[in-house]
């Protein structure tokens, strides 16, 4: 039994190597998804801090204010003069954020009265956001600045108007700001399993019965349990093999990009890749049975190929939900397929250190699932519906 | 040798066959004849134990097909209905994937694939893709992995449904090799010509129940006729084949 188990693995893994779609299939894994995500989002958060690290602002109107001309001056930032056409560029996003200066306001401010600026901005677009906050931030200063004199001509203390003085101290290591940034790895962890073994999966079941090699191969005195050992085997090891390649990509990518532009994303290095390997193996396991066990159904390939797609789009909703739904971590989650992997995942991510029991127990239950699922189809394969069922 | 008693199946609301009883011995050819829809393809995969009987039974060399399956399989080689190879392998690696599947070793395998080859003019072909093989090619190998392990018992069910003059000449002179060999063949076809020249018994099948079985000569002689498709027609017509 065990021997002829092996028989099926080998002869369906050399069978699968040899089909230009997986072969591609583990060329886009692993060389195209993670390295150019990675690459785009590199170019993405650092284009971000960029904007955020240059003090630059644009001036709609300074010649009305020399005194904060000055104070942005001392403050070595750069000021550009806004175009005539400013308004028009910020609607159409060419430009961030532009501070505009009325013509009364030198006047005001030197009556000690208040004046006004605009700052004018569109803030649909996140990528407006850093440059607002800056301008923002430099009126402030300037507000500050322009009010301490004025109580200090006066002879009243400045702190009398500050009874509160803010600190701000960010508890955010550059990792957690990368778990942000790059909850997009655990999703690709999750994803690529069901796309490496999806080839054998489909080809193993449905394929043997749509050209008709199925029946002679259950002619062969070898127990049902071991055909369907054989060509899970096979399909568990392709799903890892994908997802071991998917993230290696993340993993060089991150070196290669990350020192320079991006901290963030060197959180992921060979240890997290070991940590998610852990999670992932025995995911793939019940990923891998299940798309067995769905696709012994399908009469066709293309019949099994979108029952392989449904099990796709119901696995890929679950990180979808975590994102949007703000869930918290919590033991129970751990029980729940596809949930307890893409939490610990983002643990991982963030750094934080996993105990035995979050690995253990998603395994555990990946374990039971795959078994369920493998029995299942061995006693299919026994069925005459499904040996013989074609058209 | 191959042993039917009173094997039956039901589909459903549907009798494919009913009281199917035959012997077939070791060292002879024996020919499943009968019209298409007769139950020949359902009574040769009860023997081969891929399907199981809603009555009767029916063993190999004494091993029952129902209750020990893999023991009947094991002294059988079968060239099924379907014959579909893996288009992606060889020649040779699909009859290997079979011969493997039932623990031959490396060196006796390599042996048999040779032995196989020069019988059924393999030669060029055994290391080429199956994905370009003409219909007779694709029988060859189909043949060559269903014996690759030397089985006492042969089931072929059509063996020559759409095969060119000088292949089914070529797959007679195999069958005839086999019995030579002492082992025990069932072959089913529709084709009464084929069964005439090849088998030494004869079972004729219609609506799924054996109407009159023997030899050549012993089917004439019930018959009342003088040549054999006539006796054909007596025997299943009458029955509205």
């Amino acid at each position: 039994m065990r021997r002829a188990a092996l028989v099926v693995f080998a002869k369906e893994l050399r069978d699968a190597l040899r089909d230009r779609r997986t072969a591609l299939m583990i060329l886009v894994a692993s060389i195209i998804t993670g390295p150019l995500t990675l690459v785009l989002m590199a170019q993405f958060v650092s284009s971000l801090e960029e904007k955020a690290a240059v003090l630059k602002v644009r001036i709609a109107g300074e010649e009305h204010a020399p005194q904060l001309v000055n104070f942005l001056r001392r403050n070595d930032v750069e000021i550009e003069p806004a175009p005539a056409d400013y308004a028009t560029r910020v609607r159409e996003g060419r430009m961030d954020a532009v501070i505009v200066v009325p013509g009364d306001f030198d006047e005001l401010l030197l009556a000690g009265d208040t004046a006004t600026v605009e700052i004018l901005f569109d803030d649909s677009r996140t990528e407006s956001a850093p440059a607002i906050r800056q301008a923002e931030r430099l009126l402030r200063a300037f507000n500050r600045e322009t009010g301490t004199l004025r109580l200090v001509s006066r002879g009243v203390s400045p702190d009398l108007v500050e009874p509160v003085k803010v600190e701000r101290v960010n508890t955010a290591t550059p990792r957690q700001k990368g778990a942000l940034v790059l909850f997009l790895i655990p999703m690709f962890a999750i994803l690529s399993p069901l796309l490496g073994g999806m080839s054998v999966a489909i080809d193993s079941t449905a394929g043997e019965r749509e050209r008709g090699s199925l029946e002679p191969l259950l002619a062969n005195p070898v127990p049902a349990r071991a055909f369907v050992a054989g060509k899970w085997l096979a399909a568990w090891t392709l799903a890892s093999l994908v997802a071991a390649l998917t993230l290696s990509g993340f993993v060089a990518a991150a070196l290669l990009y990350a020192q320079k532009k991006l901290e963030a994303l060197a959180a992921f290095g060979a240890f997290e890749l070991v940590q998610f390997m852990a999670l992932m193996i025995p995911f793939a396991a019940m990923t891998s049975a299940l798309q067995v066990l769905i696709c012994t159904y399908g009469r066709s390939y293309r019949e099994a190929q979108t029952y392989v797609s449904y099990l796709f789009s119901v696995v890929s909703f679950v990180p979808l939900i975590v994102v949007f739904s703000g869930l918290k971590d919590a033991a129970w989650q751990r029980a729940v397929p596809v949930l307890g992997q893409q939490m610990a995942l983002s643990r991982v991510m963030r750094g934080d250190v996993l105990v035995l029991a979050d690995y253990v127990v998603p395994a555990m239950v990946a374990a039971l699932i795959a078994a369920v699922a493998l029995s299942v189809v061995a006693r299919l394969l026994r069925q005459e519906r499904i040996v013989f069922g074609r058209s | 040798m191959i042993e039917a008693r009173l094997l039956a199946k039901r589909f459903g609301d549907v009798q494919a066959v009913r009281g199917v009883s035959f012997t077939a011995p070791d060292g002879a050819i024996t020919g499943l004849l009968g019209p298409n829809g007769a139950g020949k393809t359902t009574t040769l995969r009860m023997i081969a134990a891929v399907v199981e009987p809603t009555g009767g039974s029916a063993a190999v060399d004494g091993h029952d097909c129902a209750r020990d399956p893999l023991a009947a399989r094991a002294r059988l080689g079968v060239l099924s209905d379907a014959r579909g190879l893996y288009a992606r392998l060889t020649a040779r690696e699909n009859i290997a994937y079979y011969g493997e599947l039932r623990g031959l070793a490396r060196a006796p395998l390599e042996a048999a694939i040779a032995r196989l080859a020069e019988l059924l003019e393999l030669g060029a072909l055994l290391d080429r893709r199956t994905d370009g093989f003409s219909q007779g090619e694709r029988m060859k190998v189909a043949i060559a992995r269903a014996i690759v392990h030397d089985p006492p018992n042969v089931l072929l069910d059509e063996p020559t449904n759409g095969l060119d003059v000088m292949t089914t000449r070529n797959l007679r002179e195999v069958i005839r090799r086999l019995r030579e060999s002492g082992k025990c063949v069932v072959f089913s076809s529709h084709v009464m010509q084929e069964v005439s020249a090849l088998c030494d018994s004869i079972v004729i099948m219609a609506h799924g129940a054996v109407v009159a079985q023997g030899s050549a000569a012993e089917l004439l002689e019930a018959s009342g006729r003088t040549n054999l498709e006539d006796a054909f027609v007596a025997l299943a017509g009458e029955e509205g084949a």
